[in-house]
């Protein structure tokens, strides 16, 4: 394979609470080759959004470090970058979108001044040729009207508008990385689909690297090529998307996909894993999952599990014998 | 590269009506109205004074001594025999022009220490104690203590009256910039790049301008008061410059005789109060995004 776009590297990202550091997410490594779609999966507090804002170092300072790990991105170490290099990438070589479009713009400027902030910053664009590219790029993200459009202020518009301007900022100098963080879970489905549907193209159409955070599995079967599983701040699986589906082989994995409701089913109540995540201030022996696990042994108990590669392409972090249980299972 | 077909689908995502004007809903807002009226006013009258009344405000007629209000002397004449309504709209200016560059000035100031104190934490505690010990003073006390050190002039005043009031505005500011750096395009902000002053030009000071818009508004009328009671006491504008609190305070020694003198300053002064005091409340209504609604 040759060297990935953007290489995570044993990233251990740590909060400060009040009797001292906690560890939020521990030990992901993931890749992402150019052009490639990555999912990353897992319930709220699994640490996907935790990752995603280390990549471009926007966390907190005073209640954040990242304690270990490397950030690898064309080779360069974004965790070493000096500030101004780091402005330079944000947002011209990496570009992120959230979840809440209706709190993601700045509700007293108005869209063509808000997007021309990045052209201004990135490409020099100003007056009337920042404004020729605002409005390019509002039909690009199929904004209807869009020289109109340009002069509303965000409470014009609607979340799924509100979401396609955000997408327009965020490709406006077409960056090679794109950060999706739950793109669609503020939205209802048919915008959902349609948000999607866009995010796709422009991706086909800019070759874009996409790295979409999101607790659907649906989305991310559609969307993804390969998918990362999170639980409690680590990666506990990665596979291509089609045999992760096909063949889970975490436990945890296998609960998720399992509680997938399914139309044709009959079942009257939806499969659900007992518990809860645990939260980065727990304490647990060896496996992070194991309390939850139904096919936890000794051995999971005893010490953390490293990643096993399963087959070519699948790894999961879960101890040999399990694994040759769960197979059993699957 | 757009799909036609595709934008038209797109179409029914858009809400929005066309935009109501927030220009036609402050013409619509009756208080905001009245307030803006009197003090356009008030305004015309200071500025247009030696139009409206082409007498020397400081010319004594010692023969023409306390005449009550008549056709000749609109608000009658005082103990030197100057025509007090003439007094009265020379004294606007130094009144609105105190009032008007204290909120300014204390505004520019309160917003650059706020934003300061919400974003470099470190600095917080510093700031926000030495904000403390100064509101401690009942501002109008501290405000006298630097007038009487800076020595009776204009200038003192307004500086006086500024450093009396910014503790009040950082507050103010610092709320808001602590509530806005943590808001989703803050952080979009500086995903697309931007630099950390450019995040506050940009995104931080605009969103913290409607809360101190409002607190200004009332710092305008505080310090006209502030000013009249400053001159009240001597250690403000002196005489013969005219301001509305020291024809008041040279009119109190005469109060039996001659209301006159006292009363028309004094409502010339209560009105600047009122309409200013109408004109935050109505702003207060009209940025309070709860009441946007609509759009």
């Amino acid at each position: 394979m040759s060297s990935p776009l953007l290489s995570i590297q044993n990233l251990s990202v740590q909060f400060r609470v009040d009797t001292g550091w906690v560890t939020a997410i521990d030990d992901v490594s993931l890749d992402l080759a150019a052009g490639e779609c990555v999912g990353l999966v897992g319930e709220s507090g699994s640490g996907k959004s935790v990752t995603a804002l280390s990549i471009l170092r926007l966390h907190e300072r005073t209640t954040t470090r990242i304690s270990s790990g490397l950030i690898l991105y064309q080779g360069q170490d974004l965790l070493r970058a000096p500030g101004s290099a780091m402005r330079r990438i944000r947002g011209s070589e990496i570009a992120m979108i959230f979840q809440d479009p209706m709190s993601s713009l700045n509700p007293v400027l108005t869209i063509a001044d808000q997007m021309s902030e990045t052209l201004r910053q990135h490409q020099g664009l100003a007056g009337a040729a920042a404004r020729k590219r605002v409005v390019e790029l509002l039909g690009l993200v199929r904004i209807p009207d869009a020289a109109r459009r340009a002069d509303d202020y965000p409470h014009h518009l609607s979340g799924g508008m509100r979401q396609r301007v955000m997408i327009a900022m965020a490709i406006a100098c077409k960056p090679r990385l794109l950060i999706a963080d739950e793109p669609t879970t503020a939205l209802d489905v048919t915008i959902q689909a349609q948000i999607m549907e866009l995010l796709r193209d422009l991706r086909r159409e800019l070759s874009m690297s996409v790295m979409l955070i999101s607790h659907d599995l649906g989305v991310i079967a559609e969307f993804a090529q390969r998918v990362i599983v999170m639980y409690a701040g680590r990666v506990v699986e990665g596979a291509p998307v089609a045999q992760l589906f096909r063949r889970p082989v975490h436990p945890y994995t296998m609960g998720l996909i399992a509680a997938v409701p399914k139309l044709d089913s009959e079942a009257s109540r939806l499969a659900t894993i007992p518990g809860r995540i645990p939260g980065p201030q727990e304490v647990i022996r060896g496996c992070r999952f194991s309390p939850r696990c139904t096919l936890a042994r000794d051995c999971c108990l005893a010490e953390q599990p490293s990643m096993q590669l399963v087959s070519d392409h699948q790894s999961a972090r879960c101890p040999p014998r399990i694994l040759a249980l769960s197979e059993g299972h699957g | 590269m757009t799909d036609v077909g595709l934008g038209s689908l797109a179409a029914a995502e858009i809400a929005a009506p066309r935009r109501h004007g927030t220009l036609r809903r402050l013409l619509r807002h009756r208080s905001f109205m009245i307030g803006f009226s009197i003090i356009l006013l008030l305004t015309l009258a200071a500025v247009l004074a030696p139009l409206i009344s082409p007498i020397d405000p400081s010319a004594m007629k010692v023969r023409l001594r306390f005449r009550p209000p008549s056709s000749a002397f609109w608000f009658g004449t005082d103990m030197f025999g100057r025509d007090v309504f003439t007094r009265v709209l020379y004294g606007a200016r130094i009144s609105l022009f105190v009032g008007f560059s204290v909120c300014v000035v204390s505004g520019l100031c309160s917003a650059i220490i706020g934003v300061i104190a919400a974003q470099f934490r470190r600095l917080d505690g510093a700031i926000m104690r030495l904000m403390d010990a100064l509101m401690s003073f009942p501002a109008i006390l501290l405000a006298l203590g630097i007038a009487a050190a800076l020595g009776p002039r204009v200038s003192s005043v307004v500086i006086a009256l500024t450093v009396a009031y910014i503790p009040a505005g950082v507050r103010i500011v610092r709320a808001a910039a602590l509530t806005v750096r943590e808001m989703d395009y803050v952080q979009a902000a500086q995903v697309s790049g931007a630099s950390s002053l450019r995040i506050v030009i940009r995104h931080i000071l605009p969103n913290c301008f409607s809360s101190l818009l409002v607190h200004l508004t009332f710092i305008f009328a505080y310090a006209m008061l502030a000013e009249a009671a400053l001159s009240f006491i001597g250690v403000g504008i002196q005489p013969p410059i005219a301001s509305w609190g020291n024809i008041i305070a040279e009119g109190r020694d005469y109060a039996t005789e001659a209301w006159w003198v006292m009363l028309f300053p004094g409502i010339a002064i209560s009105l600047a109060a009122l309409s200013l005091n109408l004109l935050g409340d109505a702003l207060g209504d009209m940025l309070d995004p709860r009441q946007k609604g609509g759009a």
